[in-house]
């Protein structure tokens, strides 16, 4: 899949090729991603440092998980950014993690039928 | 084997269960560090754990401070899970208790390959303490009988005393020997002979309460320690371990073997505050009166009624006969 924003084939291989797993995996993500990316946006909104720090944090480890590299290296740039309080930087990064993930929920529902394959 | 997850977030929770699952391991998954501590400081909880680094109410180095801290009793194998890679927090990692460190996203294979490292390292505890408590069970009892040894026996019946003077109630010492066992050895061998002090360790072992002592004070010399034991019934039970000896001849490869036991018994309050030695010594006198008397019977070290001790010519010839 070009510019694959979640790498299937390196999924599988961590997964054992275990699809249940893989299902079961993007299942929890499509519920809680939302909340936490809501969640990263208010602290972004109100400048809170730790909170920002906290939440791109859980949402790199949930984009590792899904070996989607793209989006956590954008998650991990907050996360820098909110350990090195550079508030001024907190809008800018949102916004092209905010994009990325954009991308990656459209490309979840085309990932589904294919692990369910 | 048992092992516990600890990682706040559910995604990483489920991927590392199944993965572990699929391993062979038995896994508690757990949100938070403080639910981790608690688990692996239960004295029966996993001794492998893999805990996330960064979690809520308490982190992995936390945790592994935790549990080294509270020293639990068998050794816990912990590796944090961190996306974090800084050469700082490896060391601040380590430095808190961890013993190994995996970044995320792991690799499945050597996520299994480094905990089969932590098994390795539990396993070899667990000979380690095996031999530790081989080496102590060996320092403490009798070989052949497994009784507790002399020196142990001396300990107990020590601190058995003072609790009994503390308490006002009596301790009775019965200083035991099986008669002509000599004999025995001679007729029958000294594998026979083996075998009968083994199952007199069973019998008198058999006849005594689960809290009172018995154990191998020489050859075929026992020394019997009854706690509490209320002076009226000290003869009688004295009686009663006499007769399990006696009753039925003792099953042995080269056939029953008929064996009897003298006794010398001693009860403690009659005696004071006299030392230890003083006392065993006194039983020992009843027992020498118990053989002088013509054997398989119980004497009673009395101190009003003071058995006479043998001569030291005549001492000496009753224990070449016992």
């Amino acid at each position: 899949m070009p510019n694959a924003i979640i790498n299937l084939t390196e999924l599988l291989a961590r997964v054992e090729n275990d699809r249940e797993l893989v299902r079961e995996l993007l299942s929890i993500f499509k519920d809680e991603f939302p909340g936490h990316l809501q969640a990263l946006r208010e602290a972004v909104d109100s400048m809170d440092g730790d909170r920002v720090t906290a939440e791109a944090h859980t949402l790199k480890g949930m984009l590792s998980n899904l070996a989607a590299t793209s989006a956590a290296d954008a998650a991990a740039r907050l996360e820098q950014l909110g350990r090195n309080r550079e508030v001024s930087k907190f809008q800018e990064a949102c916004s092209s993690f905010e994009t990325v993930s954009k991308d990656l929920l459209q490309q979840l529902d085309v990932c589904m039928p294919e692990v369910r394959g | 084997m048992r092992i516990l997850i600890a990682d706040d977030e559910s995604m990483s929770r489920k991927l590392l269960q199944k993965t572990l699952e699929r391993a062979g391991y038995e896994v508690t998954a757990v949100e938070n560090g403080r639910l981790a501590a608690e688990q692996l400081c239960l004295a029966d909880g996993p001794r492998l754990a893999l805990l996330d680094w960064v979690m809520p109410e308490m982190d992995g180095p936390g945790v592994c401070r935790e549990v080294r801290k509270r020293n639990v009793q068998s050794y816990v194998y912990m590796v944090l899970l961190t996306s974090k890679e800084s050469k700082e927090d490896v060391v601040a990692g380590l430095e808190s208790g961890a013993d190994d460190y995996l970044t995320k996203p792991f690799d499945p294979e050597e996520l299994k390959a480094r905990l089969r490292t932590g098994l390795r390292i539990l396993s070899l505890e667990d000979r380690l303490i095996e031999a530790r408590e081989e080496m102590r069970f060996q320092a403490t009892h009798d070989g052949l009988t497994s009784l507790w040894n002399r020196g142990v026996m001396m300990d107990l019946l020590g601190r058995e005393l003072a609790r009994s003077r503390r308490e006002n109630v009596s301790t009775a010492i019965l200083m035991c020997d099986l008669d002509h066992f000599k004999s025995v050895n001679d007729t029958y061998g000294h594998a026979t002979g083996d075998e009968v002090l083994k199952e007199t360790a069973k019998r008198l072992l058999a006849s005594v309460r689960s809290y009172d002592f018995v154990g191998r004070y020489g050859g075929e010399e026992f020394l019997v320690v009854l706690n509490n034991c209320k002076p009226p019934f000290a003869l009688a039970r004295a009686e009663e371990i006499r007769r399990a000896i006696s009753q039925k001849p003792m099953p042995s490869s080269s056939g029953p073997v008929p064996v009897t036991m003298s006794l010398g018994l001693l009860l403690s309050h009659e005696w004071g505050f006299r030392p230890l030695e003083e006392l065993l010594h006194e039983a020992d006198v009843a027992l020498y009166a118990a053989k002088a008397a013509g054997r398989n019977c119980v004497k009673l070290a009395s101190p009003n009624t003071s058995l006479v001790a043998p001569e030291p010519q005549e001492q000496a010839h009753i224990r070449m006969r016992r």
